[in-house]
């Protein structure tokens, strides 16, 4: 990204962050700007990095996969699951299947509560205080389902190792009052999105902005509904054998690859996350919920990965002979978006480069985990987006 | 009494973050803006500007690029202040500075906010729960009121 030449063509420079009320979290955005179009722009995030990895080292499994959940306070089930699953993958635990169902289903509502929030946030930034309101409205319902269904409103922690925690099990009373609170839901989030997919007003001023082709979605590897607004057809959903063999949901794909494609797409997929947490709901096999016979012991290197609400998520770590965690690696989706983020606000006027780089869903708690210790050059520094590829094409 | 008066009626709110996990943030924003546990109805206002803010929350540890930054931003608060340390990870660093394997608890963080700027209320919790923010922020008014 860092193009000398069209720096200079540049003729002001437009620094947004670290504290910026158009931005949540801090991180910094130069915005590199010729008479009012926008010719380059970099993002600098380092200012949430706590190390969570390196703290890993070391302890119990279970007490490290505790602290993945405090990775992030908006996707937190979904780094507790996928590393409950590398680590069950690893040492071959068997799940129950009533375990794996409950844990979609904290996923999946999950994933409802990212976008609506996503969805509230983009359209503050566009100025349309009502839809704002109406969808942190909607999300409210969401965070109460979660709040009923394990005790906690943010930090669930569903997931144990050999299933799930007993105070998350659904019972029958549970069940009845979730399916009401989720058919409500339903009906009024529907005709929620045809209003906004339907409104002039918003439609005309995020249809043309922001546009990200599908070559370059790939190239600097845009994820999740990112990628999918811009016309490639994948989701770790249809491949995680949790979701494929159990429920029946459709793939949203959107060809447009503009900021209106990218709202679209999380609007529908929060129909489709309903959708699977009410069959889950409806097949919820009668067992108990949590295998205890297990043990722990020596795991070589294991993987995992999943569908978080952003995109692809990637954990791995290998263990000791006292069941403590080595080298644990955890990939967010973020961490590619970034890129993605900063190609589409290029050519566009500067007041829609907020809308673009809020429509590519930034969550940079989650990105600011990765800092690279260089030995030999004795120097600490945060891994860019391009030595990630770097690496991810050398399969570390 | 006029300026006391006034004072209540507009309370401006600046949250910072100082790199916690998002999720006291989002609940604090989601308890000040959504229609859900409006705090605007009692007259107390989210900003983003420092000079007009009376009270200050900070939520998260504070990593050590953060640290300056929160310092220019409380200076720039003009007096009468109050800063609210919100969850658990800001009032005392939280599994950050609590936890560790082989190589100890995070080397990345100061602290909780305690030992960057002066706090005046605590809000416990992982996080804390809307209605916790809403009685700290009633409880914390009329210290507001007090303050010259």
């Amino acid at each position: 990204m860092a193009d000398v030449d069209r720096k200079d063509r540049a003729e002001v420079e437009v620094p947004l962050g670290m504290v910026h009320s158009a931005l949540l979290e801090p991180f910094r955005i130069r915005l590199f700007v010729d008479d009012e179009v926008v010719v380059d722009a970099e993002i600098t995030y380092d200012t949430a990095h706590r190390g969570i990895e390196r703290m890993m080292e070391g302890m119990p499994v279970q007490k490290g996969l505790i602290l993945t959940e405090r990775i992030c306070g908006i996707c937190s089930h979904i780094h507790i699951w996928n590393g409950t699953r590398m680590v069950e993958r690893g040492l071959g635990i068997e799940v129950p299947q009533r375990a794996h169902h409950i844990r979609v289903i904290g996923n999946e509502m999950e994933r409802l509560h990212s976008h609506l929030l996503y969805l509230g946030h983009a359209f503050e930034i566009l100025g349309h205080e009502t839809f704002s309101m109406r969808c942190f409205m909607f999300r409210e319902p969401v965070q109460n389902m979660l709040f009923f269904l394990s005790g906690n409103r943010v930090h669930y922690t569903i997931p144990v190792i050999g299933g799930i925690r007993p105070r998350c099990d659904i019972d029958k009373d549970k069940k009845q009052t979730l399916l009401a609170m989720l058919k409500s839901l339903d009906e009024e989030l529907k005709a929620f999105g045809n209003r906004v997919i339907n409104d002039t007003l918003i439609v005309s001023r995020i249809k043309d902005i922001g546009y990200l082709s599908k070559e370059d979605a790939i190239k600097y590897g845009a994820l999740g509904p990112n990628m999918r607004a811009s016309g490639v057809n994948f989701d770790w959903r249809i491949k995680v054998p949790e979701y494929k063999d159990n429920f029946d949901f459709e793939v949203i794909v959107r060809e447009g690859g503009t900021v209106l494609d990218r709202v679209a797409c999380r609007l529908f997929e929060c129909l489709e996350s309903i959708k699977i947490i009410k069959q889950a709901l409806e097949t919820l096999p009668d067992e108990e919920p949590i295998n205890v016979g297990y043990e722990l012991g020596r795991m070589g290197y294991s993987t995992s990965y999943n569908e978080a609400a952003r995109g692809e998520i990637y954990d791995s770590c290998s263990l000791d002979d006292l069941g403590r965690i080595q080298s644990y690696i955890n990939r967010t989706p973020s961490m590619s978006s970034l890129s993605a983020m900063e190609v589409s606000c290029i050519g566009d006027h500067l007041t829609d480069a907020t809308i673009t780089i809020v429509s590519c869903d930034p969550c940079l708690t989650c990105t600011n985990r990765v800092t690279v210790v260089d030995e030999n050059k004795d120097k600490e520094y945060i891994l860019e987006p391009e030595d990630i590829r770097r690496l991810a094409r050398r399969k570390i | 009494m006029l300026k006391e008066i006034s004072r209540k009626n507009a309370i401006h709110i600046m949250l910072v973050y100082t790199g916690g996990c998002n999720g006291c943030d989002i609940e604090i924003v989601n308890a000040v803006l959504s229609p859900f546990y409006d705090i605007e109805q009692y007259k107390v206002i989210l900003t983003w500007n420092p000079r007009e803010a009376d009270i200050l929350a900070v939520t998260g540890p504070v990593t050590k690029k953060m640290e300056p930054a929160l310092k220019e931003i409380y200076a720039a608060i003009p007096e009468p202040k109050l800063v609210a340390a919100i969850g658990s990870c800001a009032i005392n660093g939280g599994p950050y500075a609590n936890l560790g394997g082989d190589l100890g608890s995070s080397d990345q963080i100061v602290g909780g906010v305690s030992k960057v700027i002066p706090v005046d209320a605590n809000i416990p919790g992982c996080p804390p729960r809307p209605e916790d923010v809403l009685q700290a922020v009633v409880s914390v008014v009329p210290l507001l009121a007090k303050k010259r």
